[in-house]
């Protein structure tokens, strides 16, 4: 790229990088803000009088996560269902996109099975029925109810199918001709140069599962068998709730000692960092991955 | 000929292989997704749930004849409306922006760094993300803090009526701008350097190749991610009015998706939060047909 | 051909599916199961272990000691030891979390063997689709003779709220009469302000006294702050049932006459909706005209709960709208914050020195059975078990030390598997009697009836000693010698004019509308209180509601009143 020129291009070049540096910081004060929170003592952040440094700094929140049952309990469920649903995924969004991403002649039924997979991935039928059924599997309180629902994650199905098409079809053909099977084919042939948008679809996966809380919601009819994000999401108590149902006054008492926002915030904290370890594996994939996957030429 | 006829040998193997590849998807497909289609029926029911779907009584489409007639829908349209569209132009914008100027950034551990941070927020759940948000801009959190140093009156942003719609665009433009910018500066970076040299040759300033090189080359791929984002202009977002939203702003925050969960898992009225989810689906699925045919039809592209 | 013919394997297979997963949904309930033998007698135990299935409604911090759950607890344990009846959860949940579980049992047709039902919408729905037990003949038959005269001491109001046509569907909780509103007001600030109100002493303030209060709080600004509001409420105003009246306006509302929120009988013994009434506009113009002057927190309508609570401890707000009981979990935040607050307790009373008060909804909360359970009984015993057993035992600690100790650690009353509260009418009154006695020497600490009411006279005398106190002994000395001793001397002086709500239920008109009603109702309200509506739009305001099925709601309930 050539070097700017002159002095229009000097101020225009502070206000840019002045302006870059106001967004990024923008992201991560709000970050900071919460951190700073966690560490802060408890009367401190109840006082909400901390802003992006710690107040009184303790790591006291900290060490009482550390005794929580219920927060590691809900943690390990966490870590389960982001395993058992990043395999699920990746081995059924792999075999599918694989005979998808060849044409209408050379896959009969192509066209059938994409309407079908289309319609499946905008309409449901709604939160109730999708229960019922999950109810009747007897999956209701196990991580399989938080898994195979989402098994298919039709778009990014798409997104394989989109990059395999772009995939040179020479390989293949000279696969073919060495007698390869389909399979074959496809671990030999297409997975490995299709590294980029293998690793974005994890990365949605996992994502996708470690942020979900409304699964854990509907399916887990109790408090220990909630995951992670479920969990936390149920912390902040709801008072209007608590006087508008003939609660006790023993239970009115008790609600109003709302766990402390400085343990709050050091939950918060720690349920984010197994993804902030994942994330820079993942991350030089990423851009090849959803611009060569997200659009079919 | 007898290359072709060995290839159809090997064809109806493959045909049958290709269909066992897809069979496992297909059955999770089929019984997440199909099977609570049949629930659909509800919206045309008196749904009791100790009859069940077969017994209980057909009433037609009475429930969207009352859902046309309740004030409440109107306005939960509108709210669903305006956050979409919001979200959508915004975050669209925003992206472009921070696109172009993070291509000017020369300094490649600064662009890295912020590339990281500005990224972040996307992974983050919105359980998380709301903490963060309420955090921040509660009466007392940093943002009213400054704006009392101002001088200005605090704001209750998460509790009024004329906060809480800018509110929810604003953090959702915040959470996504970085990662929607990932596109766009790919595009960005695809275009052609032998054209600025020779604007910039000729005197053009950097506003003038901004608009008559970078955008050009972006247009493309703006266009097909507006005809995608089409498909979403009904969903304003569950995860995140969901944790942040109160009664106090159900006027102006809630939309199709809380509506109908509250609707059908709260007050229990499960026909009629069927009927107005099936509504919400019919008018995304064609919003999604339109989108693609629109991005067939200016783009060359499909989206699927 | 083949490809098509997996195609329809997998359709054939979701059919399949379907028929299992969807339509088998709706259970059939006849049929009891075999009920297991059990000896007789209200308190007789089972020969056999006897599995019960719950839904539990819990709390997000139950005070647990270690290692108990909400399954296994002291009480559960009790239970299985007096009864031999093991608890199983079905599902546990607080707050809205339960109303969904609840909602998707419901819509599973798969209810719990018994479970806590908060709303009586709720349980009207589980009534009209069949799905739970007649308990009209365990309840005779297996409660106690003391349970039974604690839901008399109701004279059937409260049986009332859960039986439909003559049957009892469920065992509802009590909710007794604990008006009035009460207005907590800083009596430190008072002494500072030398403001002198109420000089009669019975701690009954006038419309312009607690106007005069607010305003002198405002321009004094005793506390400090800076900063001061004069009153503040929460945008919803109003609130139909005493527990909820906290920051309400309710306690201003009476003074008025007005009954928001409720189905009353006027003076030609009509039915009409106290939201609607005259009186309502009159009290919403005193607060408008409070509001123009400033004396009404200008951030009214965006000010939620908690920024209240907020504003009373940063010492900005010297006046607490609630019930008796709020220094116990609100007020003592502010004491914790700022040793030196006092509260004193008023209420609020009309021209003639009256203070009008309506009558508590009697049923709150209720247990239910599953329809077609072996022993629906067993909700019965667990009555008799937690609130006769338990409550006129003699020996507790000696007997059962672990559930004595769950009392005086104060775990959560959700822990025990009935999960409402069964007191007698007068309860409230009778603890308080003793409570008193007990500290004017009158009688014994072991004379005192209930296990609270030691731990509260206890905690009084540790804070009339002096020298270290904790904040939840000013708590529980604000909350009875301010609260419930304004209630106790407002009753003896017949100080009282009560109202009776004619309708608590839910009619077919109601459910479909009474969400969008009751969002116009607090939109228009809010706006008549900040201005932004003019008064006089009250009366179109009725129309408007009249329109939108107050009419037939109005009309639906006298259908019903006239049924009787």
């Amino acid at each position: 790229m050539i070097r700017k020129k002159g002095i229009a291009a000097n101020t225009g070049t502070i206000v840019i990088y002045a302006l870059v540096i106001l967004l990024g910081l923008a992201c991560l004060l709000p970050m900071l803000n919460i951190l700073a929170i966690s560490f802060s003592s408890s009367d401190a952040a109840a006082a909400n009088i901390v802003g992006f440094l710690p107040v009184k700094f303790t790591t006291a929140a900290y060490a009482k996560i550390m005794e929580d049952r219920q927060f590691w309990r809900s943690f390990g469920i966490s870590v389960f269902r982001v395993v058992a649903a990043l395999v699920i995924n990746l081995v059924l969004i792999v075999l599918m996109a694989y005979p998808l991403s060849k044409s209408k002649r050379e896959f009969k039924g192509r066209g059938i099975y994409m309407g079908l997979l289309i319609f499946a991935m905008l309409f449901n039928g709604g939160m109730i029925p999708t229960y019922l059924v999950v109810k009747n599997l007897n999956l209701l309180n196990t991580v399989w109810a938080l898994v195979l629902p989402g098994a298919v994650p039709i778009f990014s199905v798409i997104m394989v199918m989109n990059f395999f098409m772009g995939v040179p079809k020479s390989l293949e053909e000279a696969a073919v001709i060495d007698g390869a099977t389909p399979i074959q084919v496809l671990t030999r042939v297409y997975l490995p140069c299709s590294k980029p948008v293998i690793a974005t679809i994890a990365l949605f996966s996992i994502v996708g599962s470690w942020n979900d809380f409304f699964g854990g919601l509907i399916y887990m009819t109790k408090v220990q068998n909630y995951p992670l994000q479920t969990y936390i999401q149920t912390l902040s108590v709801k008072l209007e709730d608590m006087l508008n149902s003939g609660g006790s006054l023993n239970s009115l008492i008790n609600a109003m000692e709302v766990s402390s926002q400085n343990l709050n915030a050091a939950k918060i904290v720690v349920s984010v960092v197994p993804l902030l370890l994942i994330y820079p594996l993942l991350q030089r994939y990423l851009i090849t991955g959803i611009v060569v996957g997200s659009v079919k030429e | 000929m007898s290359k072709e006829k060995s290839q159809h040998r090997g064809g109806m193997g493959t045909q049958a292989m290709f269909h066992l590849m897809m069979l496992p998807g297909m059955a999770f497909v089929a019984v997440f997704c199909f099977v609570p289609m049949v629930g659909i029926v509800m919206a045309f029911q008196d749904y009791v749930p100790a009859k069940g779907i077969l017994k209980s009584k057909f009433v037609g489409l009475e429930h969207f004849k009352y859902m046309m007639e309740l004030p409440d829908i109107v306005q939960i349209f509108t709210n669903t409306l305006v956050i979409a569209v919001g979200k959508i132009i915004l975050g669209t914008l925003m992206a472009i922006v921070f696109a172009i100027l993070l291509n000017e950034i020369r300094v490649k551990f600064l662009k890295k760094t912020i590339q990281t941070i500005v990224y972040l927020p996307h992974f983050l759940s919105w359980v998380v993300l709301a903490a963060v948000v309420v955090n921040m801009v509660n009466l007392d959190g940093p943002v009213n803090q400054f704006i009392a140093a101002l001088g200005l009156e605090k704001i209750n942003f998460l509790g009024s009526n004329t906060w809480f719609r800018p509110m929810i665009i604003a953090t959702d433009v915040w959470k996504e701008f970085g990662y929607n910018s990932i596109v766009y500066l790919a595009a960005i970076t695809a275009i052609d350097p032998g054209l600025h040299e020779a604007a910039a040759m000729d005197g053009a300033t950097w506003w003038k190749r901004v608009w008559h090189i970078t955008l050009p080359g972006m247009l493309p791929i703006i266009l097909l991610m507006a005809a995608m984002s089409l498909s979403s202009i009904l969903s304003a977002g569950f995860d995140q009015i969901y944790n942040l939203y109160s009664p106090m702003v159900y006027k102006t925050g809630d939309v199709l998706d809380t509506y109908v969960y509250r609707m059908g898992l709260i007050s229990r009225q499960y026909s009629f939060s069927t009927a107005v989810g099936l509504l919400r689906s019919v008018v995304g699925l064609i919003l999604m047909v339109m989108a693609n045919e629109l991005s067939k039809r200016f783009t060359e592209r499909k989206i699927f | 051909m083949k490809g098509y013919g997996i195609r329809w394997c997998a359709a054939g297979l979701a059919a399949c599916l379907l028929a299992a997963g969807l339509v088998g949904c709706g259970k059939d309930g006849t049929g009891n199961e075999d009920p297991v033998a059990a000896e007789d007698g209200v308190m007789g135990s089972y020969q056999q272990e006897l599995e019960c299935s719950m839904g539990r409604r819990t709390l997000a911090n139950p005070k647990f000691p270690e290692g108990d759950s909400y399954e296994d607890n002291a009480y559960t344990r009790y239970v299985a030891e007096k009864l031999n009846i093991r608890i199983r959860d079905e599902f546990e949940a607080n707050g809205e979390d339960y109303d969904r579980q609840v909602s998707l049992a419901i819509a599973s047709g798969e209810l719990p063997d018994a479970l806590f039902i908060g709303s009586k919408d709720i349980l009207d729905e589980l009534v009209e689709n069949d799905l739970i037990e007649d308990l009209t003949d365990v309840y005779a038959d297996y409660a106690s003779d003391y349970i039974k005269g604690i839901y008399d001491s109701y004279d059937g109001r409260c049986l009332d709220t859960a039986t439909y046509d003559g049957r009892l569907m469920a065992i509802p909780g009590t909710n007794l009469d604990s008006a009035p509103c009460v207005a907590y007001v800083r009596q430190d600030w008072l002494d500072k302000t030398g403001l002198s109100v109420d000089v009669d002493g019975d701690h009954c303030l006038t419309i312009d006294e607690l106007e005069l209060i607010g305003k002198t709080f405002l321009e004094q600004d005793p506390g400090e702050s800076g900063n001061p509001v004069g009153m503040a409420f929460v945008p919803y105003l109003t609130a139909d049932d005493y527990g909820g009246s906290g920051y309400t306006i309710n306690a201003v509302t009476s003074a008025f006459h007005a009954f928001p929120k409720l189905w009353i009988k006027d003076e030609s013994g009509k039915v009409i909706y106290g939201s609607a009434a005259p009186e309502m506009k009159e009290t919403l113009g005193q607060l408008a005209a409070w509001f123009e002057e400033g004396i009404l927190d200008p951030q009214f309508g965006t000010r939620t709960w908690d920024d209240i609570t907020a504003l009373l401890t940063n010492n900005q707000l010297g006046i607490a709208f609630g019930p008796w009981h709020i220094p116990d979990w609100l007020l003592n935040n502010v004491k914790g914050m700022n040793p030196e607050a006092e509260f004193s307790a008023f209420t609020i009373c009309d021209e003639e020195g009256k203070v009008n008060v309506a009558h508590s909804n009697a049923g709150s909360g209720y247990m239910v059975v599953r329809k077609g359970y072996s022993n629906p009984e067993v909700i019965v015993k667990m009555l008799n078990l937690f609130f006769d057993d338990i409550v006129n035992h003699t020996a507790l600690e000696t007997e059962a030390p672990e559930v004595a100790a769950y009392i005086s650690q104060g775990v959560d009353n959700s822990a025990r598997p009935f999960q409402v509260e069964v007191n007698a009418y007068t309860s409230l009154l009778d603890d308080y009697a003793d409570i008193k006695g007990c500290l004017n020497g009158e009688i014994t600490v072991e004379e005192v009836h209930t296990a609270e009411s030691k731990s509260i006279v206890e905690a009084i005398k540790r804070l009339q000693a002096g020298g270290e106190t904790e904040v939840n002994d000013w708590a529980k000395y604000t909350s009875r010698m301010g609260g419930i001793e304004l209630i106790e001397s407002l009753t003896k002086k017949e100080q009282f004019n009560w109202e009776t709500p004619v309708f608590r239920g839910t009619t077919e008109t109601m459910k479909k509308s009474s969400a969008s009603l009751g969002k116009m109702e607090e939109e228009v309200f809010v706006g008549i209180v900040t201005g932004s509506v003019p008064l006089d739009d009250f009366d179109s305001f009725v129309e408007d509601w009249k329109a939108q099925g107050g009419e037939a709601i109005t009309a639906e309930i006298e259908e019903v009143l006239g049924g009787e």
